[in-house]
């Protein structure tokens, strides 16, 4: 089932503009600054990024969507292609499967937007300034809940399936395009970059101390520095909405009996208010530290998976400049 | 579990409202199909297009058509299930939850704490214990309210003051010339029970002040964490261990409780908030 293949750009694009047709890609384009996922359209094609960490969009939202109905479910939608996905959201979807797909109960509208998904992983072939999956365990490059694997590498483009349903979609390429099989050379550059981004990461990441010390940090630490980097938090929740790894939501009721779910933070004032009017999260540095406490201590307690792939995006959104690798870093020197 | 889409409620008519106080009302409700629950699971009662809300059923599980919930009148969901009258439709999703540990409660003489609303979930409890009365020593049920008129259940309690292995207690904060059982908070009964701590177990469901206070007590006394058992109100969304609000440390309220043994939660955080 494991198997490498390559094809010119030019016959990808051609292979990507049938597939169009049948399936609805979704791929990272840039705007500014920023690149995020979009719907493909054949105009799109030659402007899809490859290899650059990392949408702005954690992968996350195409199975959980910032608000769906779950009592009145749409049938499937249309089969999707997500392209251009980064290990560390991959490695997020982890814990995202055994939160909603757990034996006690299966989230229907979770599993019908995630068996709809034909997730092509891509290896980093650069990094951004907050990235620190490594600290974290995670690797660069896709290991885990991907179909295939794909890279831009020297002009070529490098395929690698993962699963069968991978094994499916190249099946389906093959009736218009050509695959090359890449030599050992093409494999090994392919591979020797991979190290290369990985020592990057790491050494860019130097001190940052990782996920087995970090909820021993967090558990050790006292209130003071929580206060101390909350200081300029509003509230506004962007940490949690954005990070692939948050799983919070709020059902909200529709009439007929629906209900409607929608993403919710526990950075939000009153999340965990109840009736009495008694809230344990008021103060804004225990909501601050309630965050951490959950990735870094709790969840590794409950679940296998982490619950911090190290992406870095929480960092990137926060309009009050907080930053967690600093806080870490501080922690740890303390 | 009763349906197939975990969101999707089950309809059920209510058949009729019993006022049991100025501020508790009592919803006695007929489930589309038989729904059965462990005592001590709660469910997620749902009024069509304005919320939802976790309560604790206060009828006997071993009743499978019918389903009483009593509430009690505190914010947005309550004051409109307070407005409904018989006739109408909700919405149960449920069972969820760990509810009491029967099985612990076997052979023991049982010690029942109530405060207020508390006494909903309990009834339920004590239903079931009154039908399996030979499985247990005793039980000594203490019962404290603000007032006379917040007492609820009042033809229940003298039904219970009829069955020779139960005892009951009441207390209230404040008396009238109409009261002639005990005055103080619920922990005062505590002073006056008759019962043997090595082989007995307790049961707290209450405000969390008065289950901080009756936890104390308790201890003071002599019985040992792990023989306390508590029932835990958090803020609460899902009911299925997913959508996070009832988190309290790692546990997820709603799933892994709302029923814990003291031991089982005492070092986590903000538990009587
Ligand atoms: C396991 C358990 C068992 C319980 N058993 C009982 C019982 O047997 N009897 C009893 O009287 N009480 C019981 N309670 C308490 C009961 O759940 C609360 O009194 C009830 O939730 C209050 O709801 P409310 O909307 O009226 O109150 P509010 O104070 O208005 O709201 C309470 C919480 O619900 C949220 N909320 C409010 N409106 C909405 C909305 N429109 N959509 C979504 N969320 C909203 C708020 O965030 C708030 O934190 C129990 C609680 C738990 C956790
Ligand atoms: S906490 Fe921050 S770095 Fe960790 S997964 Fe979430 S967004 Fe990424
Ligand atoms: S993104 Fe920053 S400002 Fe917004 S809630 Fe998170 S920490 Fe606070
Ligand atoms: S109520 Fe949703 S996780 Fe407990």
């Amino acid at each position: 089932m494991n198997k490498y293949y390559s094809l010119t750009r030019h016959d990808w694009e051609k292979s990507l503009a049938n597939l169009i047709n049948d399936f609805g890609i979704y791929a990272p384009l840039f705007y500014g600054e920023q690149q995020d996922y979009e719907l493909i359209e054949a105009e799109s094609i030659p402007h899809i990024v490859y290899n650059q960490p990392k949408p702005a969009t954690p992968l996350k939202t195409f199975f959980m969507p910032v608000e769906e109905n779950v009592v009145h479910i749409e049938p499937p939608p249309r089969r999707k292609i997500i392209l251009g996905i980064p290990s560390c959201d991959l490695e997020a979807a982890n814990i995202q499967d055994e939160m909603y797909l757990n034996r006690d109960y299966v989230d229907p509208v979770y599993k019908k937007n995630r068996d709809a998904c034909i997730l092509i992983g891509t290896d980093c072939h650069s990094i951004q300034e907050h990235c620190h999956c490594t600290t974290y365990g995670i690797k660069p490059y896709p290991q885990s809940n991907h179909d295939l694997t794909l890279s831009l590498f020297g002009g070529v483009i490098y395929l690698y399936t993962h699963s069968e349903k991978g094994a499916e979609l190249i099946k389906e390429m093959e009736k218009h395009t050509t695959f090359h099989e890449p030599t050992e050379n093409e494999i090994q550059s392919l591979l020797d970059k991979r190290k290369e981004v990985e020592e990057w990461l790491n050494h860019n990441n130097q001190g940052l101390p990782d996920y087995r010390k970090t909820g021993e940090l967090v558990n050790q630490s006292n209130q003071e520095i929580w206060k101390k980097y909350s200081e300029t938090c509003v509230s506004c929740g962007a940490c949690a909405t954005i990070c692939p790894t948050c799983t919070c939501f709020l059902l909200m009721e529709r009439p007929g009996f629906e209900k409607v779910r929608h993403l919710d933070a526990c950075q939000y004032p009153g999340f965990e208010k109840v009736a009495a009017g008694e809230d344990p999260l008021s103060p804004l540095h225990k909501r601050f530290y309630n965050r951490y406490m959950c990735k870094y201590v709790w969840k590794p307690q409950k679940f296998e998976s982490t619950a911090c792939t190290g992406c870095g995006r929480c960092i990137e959104a926060c309009i009050g400049n907080i930053n967690k690798n600093e806080l870490f870093m501080e922690l740890a020197n303390h | 579990m009763n349906n197939t889409n975990i969101y999707k409620p089950i309809k059920s008519k209510l058949l009729e409202v019993i006022e049991e106080s100025p501020t508790i009302k009592t919803f006695v409700l007929k489930p589309e199909h038989n729904f059965n629950f462990h005592t001590g699971q709660f469910v997620e009662l749902v009024v069509d297009g304005v919320g939802e809300a976790p309560f604790t059923p206060s009828s006997s599980p071993l009743i499978k058509d019918r389903i009483d919930i009593t509430v009690m009148q505190t914010g947005y969901v309550t004051e409109r299930l307070h407005q409904m009258k018989g006739g109408e439709t909700l919405g149960i999703r449920g069972p969820y939850g760990r509810g009491y540990p029967l099985e612990k409660l076997y052979d023991k003489e049982v010690l029942i704490l109530g405060g207020g609303c508390g006494f909903a979930p309990l009834r339920s409890l004590l239903y079931n214990l009154e039908a399996e009365q030979e499985r247990v020593k005793k039980v000594t049920f203490c019962y404290g309210s603000k007032s006379p008129q917040e007492c609820i259940y009042e033809p229940y309690i003298d039904e219970l003051r009829n069955i020779p292995k139960f005892e009951v207690m009441r207390t209230v904060d404040e008396a009238d010339e109409s009261w002639t059982e005990q005055v103080g908070v619920a922990t005062v009964l505590l002073d006056k029970i008759d019962v043997n701590i090595d082989d007995s177990v307790a049961v707290v469901v209450g405000p969390p002040i008065m289950m901080k206070f009756s936890v104390q007590k308790l201890l003071e006394m002599g019985y040992p964490e792990h023989n306390i058992y508590l029932s835990m109100e958090k803020n609460m969304s899902c009911g299925l261990g997913k959508c996070g609000h009832c988190m309290m440390g790692e546990y997820f309220v709603c799933k892994d409780g709302p029923v814990f043994s003291y031991d089982e939660i005492k070092d986590k955080p903000d538990i009587w908030k």
